[in-house]
This record gives C-alpha cells, sequence and structure tokens, in this order.
C-alpha cells in the first residue's frame, strides 16, 4: 500500500497540464478536420455567416488550446488564421480561393506542429512564416503572388451549374437537362391565389433539391394568398412550369422576365445582408447554434465537442481547372451547405471502457445461456416464477448486448469525410474534372472495422480517379460531361454492409485485361465469364494502366486491398462496363467481435473455423486420400485434387480414445485457394464472439484468436489462410 | 550488486505486503499489488506448440487468460492438479496472467530489516528476477520480482518483439 500513497502525493503536489494534452490534441484534429471540410464546402460566391462562423470557431478553439498549453508556434498559426476569418465573417473581405487554399495550407501545417508536439516536440518544425506572411497579406486586403489571375473580388453573377451529373445521380426524375448555354435569366414568379399558400413553399424545396436549377429567394408580397419569389435560373419557363406543376397548378404561376442588367439584388430588394445571390439566408431558417462565439481562450479546447454544428456534406463537389480557378474549383452543390444538426448530448469515452463493458456483457449472455441450459430440467408448474424470471433475463441481457455493441458503431461519414480534400488534390494533380459523391454516409459501422477499411477505400478511390476517369477532353469526345463523377456510398444489406465505389470513367476493357493475362503467363481463356475476367485485376502485381503515375498505375493494391478485405471476412465484387464506368462492392461483416463459426471436434478439442470460408464438409474413407512422394496427402473432391491437413498433427492433439478417427473433411478456401481439413466431427454452428489471444498472451501459429463457448470454455478460432499458406510450403 | 539496491530501493518506501506461496518444499513471497485475485484451478485450453510449463488459456470472466504451472517453470519433483491447486492472476503491465501453485499461505509485512540478498547459487530461476530472501523465524521466503520473471524470453508469454 506504501507505493500507491507515494504515488497520490507526488501527483497531488504539482498540478500538470500534460494529462489534459491528449484530450487537446484529439479536439485540435478534430477542429482542423471540420474547417477542412467547411471550406472545401463553401461556396465563395454564397458563403453565409453561418458557414464563416463555424470555420473561425474552429481556427479559434484550436488557438484558445494550443495558448493554453503553451503551444506557440500552433497558436501564432491559428491566429493569424482567425484574423483573417475574422475579416471574412465581419464581411470585411470577400473571400477567394487564394484565401482557401492558404486556409487549407495552414491547417495542414497546424496538424504538422501538432503532430510534433505530440510526438514529444522531436524533429524539425515544418516552416510557417511563409503562411503567416501569405494571411498576413490576405487580411491587409492584397493579392497574393500565388493568386490565380481570377478576379475573386467581383461575384460571379451565378452561382455555377456544373453539377448536373450529380443531380441525375440523385434525382434521376426530377433532373433536368443543363441547359446548353450558360445565360441566367433574373425572374419574378408569383404564384397564387392559392387556398393554402404553403403549398408554394414547396417550389422552395424544388430549387434546394434540385442541382444546377437556379436560386430562389422569397419576396414581400402584400396579398396574403401570393407568395412571390425572385429567381434566377438558365431553365426555360417551360421546364419551370413542368417542375412546377408537381405542386400547383400551372394558370397560378406567373413568370415575369426582369432585367437581366447586374443590378445587386440588395438594391432591388433590400432584404439581404449577405452576398450577392446569398439563398440560404431566407431558405434556412435555422437559428445560429447556440455555442458562444468567443470563449475565454483558456477553455477554447472543449467547445469542439458536443453541440458544435457538425455540416453534413452529403455531396461535395470536386472540380480541378488547370489553376484552380474559381468558377470550377467550387463547384460545389447546394445540398452541401452545412445544415445544422440538432444539438446532441454526447461524452467522450475511452474505448477500452466500451470494450470492457462488451466484454463483461459477453460474460453475462454466457452465464445466462448456462442458467438457461442448466433450468431446462425443472419442472415448470413447481418453479413457474424463477422461469418465468430466467425468460426476462434472456429478453434483458440480448436488449443489453445489442445496445453496448451499438456504442462501438461510428457512422461511415468519418471515413468519407477524408475523401473530398483528397479527391480535389488528386483531381487538380492530374487535371481532370471530378464531382464526388457520397450517399449513405449515415451507415453505422464497427470501429474497428472502420480504421481498416479506411486504406483499400482509399486506394480505391484514387484509382477511380486515376485509371477510371478520363481527362474533360476526352470525356467530352466520348459524348459525357467532362466533369467526371466518382460516387461512395455504403448500405446495410442483412447481416452485413456494402460499400460501393462507382466511376462514370472508361470502365475496364474484358481484351485489354485478358491480353495482360495471357502476357503474364495467367492461365486463361476467351470462355471466361466477365465477373471471373474483373477479378484478375486482383493478382498481384496486375495492372492494365499505359502510364504508372505516382499515384496509382504499378500493379501494387488492387491485390492488397483484396487481402486486406478478406482479412476483415469480407468480400470483393466489380462490375463494369467498357465507356461507362465501372463499380468495385465491398461487403463486410457489420463487426469485427462476432462472427459465425463452425466448430469442429478434434480428439477432446474444439476449433471454431470462420462458418465465410467453410466451403463444404464430407466424410471420407481411408483410400481416397493418397500421398505424393510419402509425404503430402491429397484428396480427389470431385475434379479437383487438393491437400490435407490433419488438424490433429497441426495441434498435436492428445488421443486417449483411439477407436475414434478423423474421417471428415472440411473444404475452406482462403487467399483463393482452397484445403481440405481432417477432423473427428461437426459439431454445429453458432455465432461467436472473437476474443483476442494477443492482449494477454501471444499469436499462436494458425489461430486467429479465441472465443468462449456455451459452457464457458475457450475455443480457438483456426486461421484458415494460414492453413492454407502453411499447405503450399 | 543489482539486487541490493533494488533492496534500498524497497526499503525506503517502507515496509511491503508480500502475499506468499508454496511449490513444493519452498516458499515463495510475491508484491501483493501485482495480484489481482485467486481462483481454483480449472482445465485449461491447450494450446498447441507451446512450452509444457503453459498450461493454456481459460476464461475469465470473457477475458482470455494464459495460465502458466509455475511447478513446471521450476521443475518441481510433482505438479498434481487436485481441488486444493489455486490459480494466482496477476496482473502485470496491463497483462492478465494466471500462475498455478500449491497452495496460497498467506500476505504478510516484511519489514526492511528482515530481507537478505540473495547470494548468487546456480537454479532455474533468473537471478535478476530474485528481489532478495526474507527470514521469518526459521522460515524463508524467496521474494520473486515477478513482474521481470514473466516478461522473461523464456516465459514465451508476451510476443518476441516488445
Amino acid at each position: 500500500m506504501a507505493e500507491a500513497h507515494q504515488e497520490s502525493t507526488s501527483s497531488a503536489g504539482d498540478f500538470d497540464l500534460s494529462q489534459f494534452y491528449q484530450i487537446f490534441f484529439e479536439e485540435a484534429a478534430e477542429n482542423l478536420d471540420l474547417m477542412e471540410q467547411m471550406l472545401l464546402s463553401l461556396n465563395l460566391e454564397t458563403a453565409d455567416d453561418e458557414e464563416l462562423n463555424g470555420i473561425f470557431r474552429c481556427a479559434h478553439s484550436v488557438k484558445g488550446g494550443a495558448a493554453t498549453f503553451g503551444f506557440s508556434d500552433v497558436a501564432e498559426l491559428t491566429h493569424q488564421m482567425e484574423s483573417l476569418l475574422d475579416r471574412l465573417r465581419r464581411h470585411e473581405l470577400q473571400p477567394n480561393s487564394a484565401m482557401v487554399d492558404v486556409l487549407l495550407e495552414s491547417a495542414d501545417a497546424g496538424r504538422g506542429l501538432l503532430a510534433r508536439h505530440q510526438a514529444g516536440g522531436e524533429g524539425d518544425a515544418p516552416p510557417t512564416a511563409d503562411l503567416v506572411r501569405r494571411i498576413k497579406a490576405l487580411v491587409a486586403g492584397e493579392m497574393v503572388q500565388t493568386l490565380p489571375s481570377a478576379a475573386p473580388q467581383q461575384p460571379l453573377p451565378t452561382p455555377v451549374v456544373a453539377s448536373a451529373t450529380v443531380a441525375a445521380q440523385s434525382k434521376a426524375v426530377l433532373a433536368p437537362t443543363p441547359p446548353p448555354s450558360n445565360t441566367t435569366r433574373s425572374l419574378e414568379i408569383r404564384i397564387g391565389p392559392l387556398d393554402h399558400p404553403a403549398q408554394a413553399d414547396a417550389i422552395k424545396e424544388l430549387f434546394r433539391d434540385i442541382e444546377g436549377l437556379g436560386d430562389i429567394t422569397v419576396v414581400a408580397c402584400n396579398q396574403a394568398d401570393t407568395r412571390v419569389f425572385a429567381v434566377e435560373t438558365s431553365s426555360t419557363d417551360a421546364d419551370l412550369l413542368d417542375l412546377f406543376a408537381f405542386h400547383v397548378s400551372r394558370e397560378q404561376v406567373s413568370i415575369k422576365e426582369v432585367d437581366n442588367v447586374a443590378v445587386a439584388p440588395e438594391t432591388r430588394y433590400g432584404i439581404f445582408d449577405g452576398a450577392a445571390g446569398s439563398p440560404e439566408t431566407s431558405l434556412y431558417d435555422d437559428p445560429p447554434p447556440g455555442a458562444p462565439l468567443a470563449p475565454p481562450p483558456g477553455f477554447g479546447f472543449f467547445d469542439g465537442a458536443p453541440g458544435a454544428p457538425v455540416p453534413v456534406a452529403s455531396a461535395t463537389g470536386v472540380a480541378a481547372g488547370s489553376s484552380g480557378s474559381t468558377a470550377s474549383a467550387r463547384a460545389v452543390a447546394k445540398v452541401a451547405s452545412p445544415v445544422v444538426q440538432p444539438e446532441a448530448a454526447t461524452i467522450r469515452v475511452a474505448i477500452s471502457k466500451v470494450d470492457q463493458l462488451i466484454n463483461l456483457v459477453g460474460e453475462l449472455v454466457i452465464t445466462q445461456a448456462m442458467l438457461a441450459q442448466n433450468s431446462r430440467a425443472l419442472d415448470p408448474a413447481l418453479y413457474q416464477q424463477l422461469l418465468t424470471g430466467l425468460t426476462d433475463l434472456d429478453r434483458n441481457t440480448r436488449d443489453l448486448q445489442e445496445s453496448v455493441m451499438s456504442i462501438r458503431m461510428i457512422p461511415m461519414s468519418i471515413v468519407f469525410s477524408r475523401f473530398p480534400r483528397m479527391l480535389r488534390d488528386l483531381a487538380n494533380k492530374l487535371g481532370k474534372k471530378v464531382d464526388f459523391v457520397t450517399q449513405g454516409e449515415a451507415t453505422e459501422l464497427d470501429k474497428g472495422l472502420v480504421e481498416k477499411i479506411t486504406d483499400p477505400l482509399t486506394h480505391l478511390v484514387r484509382n477511380s480517379c486515376d485509371h477510371g476517369i478520363e481527362m474533360p477532353a476526352d470525356r467530352v469526345r466520348a459524348g459525357k460531361s467532362e466533369t467526371g463523377t466518382i460516387t461512395l456510398s455504403a448500405a446495410h444489406q442483412g447481416g452485413s454492409i456494402v460499400i460501393e465505389v462507382r466511376d462514370d470513367g472508361h470502365g475496364m476493357s474484358r481484351e485489354k485485361i485478358l491480353a495482360k493475362a495471357r502476357e503474364r503467363g495467367m492461365d486463361v481463356s476467351d470462355q471466361m465469364t466477365d465477373s471471373e475476367v474483373w477479378m484478375l485485376i486482383f493478382a498481384p502485381g496486375f495492372s492494365t494502366a499505359e502510364v504508372v503515375t505516382d499515384v496509382s498505375g504499378r500493379g501494387v493494391g488492387m491485390d492488397v486491398v483484396k487481402r486486406n478485405i478478406a482479412a476483415l471476412n469480407g468480400t470483393v465484387e466489380i462490375d463494369s462496363a467498357e465507356g461507362y464506368g465501372m463499380k468495385v462492392s465491398i461487403r463486410l461483416p457489420l463487426t469485427l467481435a462476432i462472427m459465425d463459426g463452425m466448430s469442429v471436434g478434434v480428439g477432446d478439442e474444439v476449433y471454431i473455423l470462420p462458418l465465410s470460408s467453410v466451403v463444404e464438409s464430407f466424410q471420407v474413407k481411408s483410400d481416397a486420400v493418397s500421398t505424393v512422394g510419402q509425404g503430402a496427402q491429397l484428396v480427389k473432391v470431385r475434379d479437383e485434387y487438393m491437400p490435407v491437413i490433419e488438424l490433429e498433427k497441426v495441434f498435436q492433439v492428445p488421443r486417449f480414445d483411439f477407436d475414434k478417427s478423423s474421417d471428415i473433411m472440411v473444404v475452406i478456401e482462403a487467399d483463393g485457394s482452397r484445403v481440405a481439413l481432417l477432423v473427428d466431427e461437426l459439431l454445429g454452428q453458432q455465432q461467436v464472439v472473437v476474443k483476442n489471444l494477443e492482449s494477454n498472451y501471444r499469436k499462436v501459429p494458425n489461430i486467429s484468436g479465441a472465443t468462449i463457448l456455451g459452457d464457458g470454455k475457450v475455443a480457438l478460432i483456426l486461421d484458415t489462410g494460414a492453413l492454407v499458406r502453411r499447405s503450399r510450403h | 550488486m543489482g539486487a541490493m539496491e533494488r533492496i534500498g530501493e524497497m526499503t525506503s518506501a517502507g515496509a511491503r505486503e508480500y502475499l506468499t506461496f508454496r511449490l513444493d518444499q519452498e516458499e515463495y513471497g510475491i508484491d501483493i499489488l501485482k495480484v489481482q485475485e485467486i481462483r481454483g484451478y480449472e482445465p485449461p485450453t491447450r494450446i498447441a506448440n507451446a512450452p509444457n510449463f503453459i498450461k493454456g488459456v481459460v476464461n475469465l470472466r470473457g477475458t482470455i487468460v494464459p495460465i502458466v504451472d509455475m511447478r513446471l517453470k521450476f521443475n518441481c519433483s510433482k505438479a498434481e492438479y487436485d481441488s486444493f491447486t489455486v490459480v494466482i492472476i496477476l496482473n502485470l503491465h496491463s497483462r492478465i496472467v494466471g500462475i498455478v501453485v500449491d497452495s496460497v499461505s498467506d500476505v504478510m509485512e516484511l519489514p526492511p530489516e528482515s530481507l537478505k540478498a540473495a547470494p548468487d547459487v546456480d537454479s532455474v530461476i533468473d537471478g535478476d528476477a530474485v528481489l532478495g530472501l526474507g527470514s521469518l523465524g526459521d522460515r524463508m521466503l524467496i521474494l520473486l520480482d515477478i513482474e521481470k520473471l514473466m516478461s522473461g524470453v523464456d516465459m514465451a508469454l508476451a510476443p518476441d518483439v516488445v
């Protein structure tokens, strides 16, 4: 006890801020990520106060925390960012792409500085002097040298209508054909008289939902039964009437064209205080979130957490202009504007505590199963109350397990959110134009899986951008819009989650892949089905890219993607149509913690096989097994010889009952090969909770983990991949 | 000598409490703060190709815990498993390990002056893992640095690359 006493006195003597460092680093990283997301989805022409305030708050929080903990370099950098953002949100400056670029670079530099502090301050700090200089110049209202020649101070008359493909994807029914010309007309649309003027509000929804349709704003009108809207659109009157017909009858609509002279909207309506054409101010009446704008610096690092507005970027345009020009690079769909989520009360809990909770609940489930088993022999007439209680216990433990498991589930948006920035940079580098669309980012997945799926997904998205999407000129020649679309979607299907990466690029060529495969001496034939051909690209070192770029094309990767996904008990499928694009679907189990297993008996021991790798099982006669060179055993299954692995020998299972012998084969498939495992008996299938052997022990050859059986005993889970590889040597 | 220094550290911290247990005729003591709990022996699940003193793994309320038989590790003449055989569950560096011993004696507080440095003798126990000898009347207590002992490479408990 002496030791404990000593420790408590030493820590109480000197209050040490360092225990909060980790919290600060996490908070700061989150704030920088959030800021980046908001910057990327910021529409320069129509940036509204809410967006700018949100970005400002992120920088401010990081600065406050950094100052408190004495990371003066971080504080100085974020202070400069804050000064710039402050002038922006006061509308003393008009946001432009140079500012966004500088702010994004500063966020990167900030991350670098933080990473250095987190690592104990070793190594060279990333240089920030130039960034600080550029920010200062921007704050002073100067043009920075790196600024492209675009004139950012002049707001373009209309928001860009470049996201028609996005609209076509998501709103196929309502999508208007993008007009050939970019002429925008200013219209006054009068709807009424209506019995229920609220009907007309649906028109506003139309403009919000259909990208590229234009902007709409409500104009004050003194007739209660009539609504008047000011609309800027490039669609024809007929198109508009067709659309409106969903909500109001044609006779009630009158469209009047107003002068197309570039008169600032303020002078006409006098109700806008935002940037020209800023529709959100009146469309979304969400009150600003209650978060204080300038909390005392000492507490700044706490305010990024619960209740902070989280932008739900459902579609984020990423486009590459040769100079990152304002128009194309900001082709951000209207739906991307941050929608303030309702205040959600959250707490930050260490993952180890959650895991402990999950373990305890798992144990409770086992105890409950044991009680249920033992009570089965009881006479229901005599023990009615006890049995009712046990039934309740059964239901409650199941509900409890479900709720506890859901704590570990996090939305896919955590993964998806990193792609817009990556694609923006990548597309810029390649000179391509790419729109990035995400669907189903609220789909939830186990945290452990989310971390492991990020790298393979990154690879697939990069591949799509590099190999799939053509150069703008090629796209136009192929009769497609010059902006390509990459879609990332996630959805639940039964007990698994399906993640898809789609692009509308040139797809894969069956002939090219077959030719390449022959060149590499692979066993292929023209009779192979399409899906078999597509699976060839997962072979190690396979690439059909004509040019090896520094992004991809070296052929390493697709096999790694497949291996990573297989390690998560998942599968990959490819679908492609030449000239129209391709789709990669990844199917994963919802959680790593639970697996469908098949239990097999060897001697007195029980081992678990992942059901996903079991192909079939059958009883063998001893003469069905032949040997090669008096060593390796082979069994013939239909037309195929496959290696036999005797689990009894691999695991040196002691035999007490010599009457029993292994005569059942279980064929398993892993890494594309099949082997037959020789076992004594098949015990059944069940869901097992996967436990880690390494946390208290070490990695055991041919074993991937352990689980606890219904009787409380431990059973080992076989590593099918290792067993298959073992048979090859 | 290292052992002397360690005893110096210990004595400055005042008397410590030790859990004592028996292996055959010998009596050992380990720091009580490293002990999580004491349980009866239940047959573990065997792990193939592990050293003989690693009996396997058991389920400790949902955690998979390896079980080391100290009697086999220390080459005791016999290692029987009966209703008196106990497992001491240790919590070392946030890793949990169970050790099988013949019996647990008691918990005793040792004043610093009763600790003696262990002479260098040839033994199956790594000399570094012996903190010293404690004398209690005519009984001799071998004080183990259980953390050091269990993290040794020959225990094969942790991954080779630590």
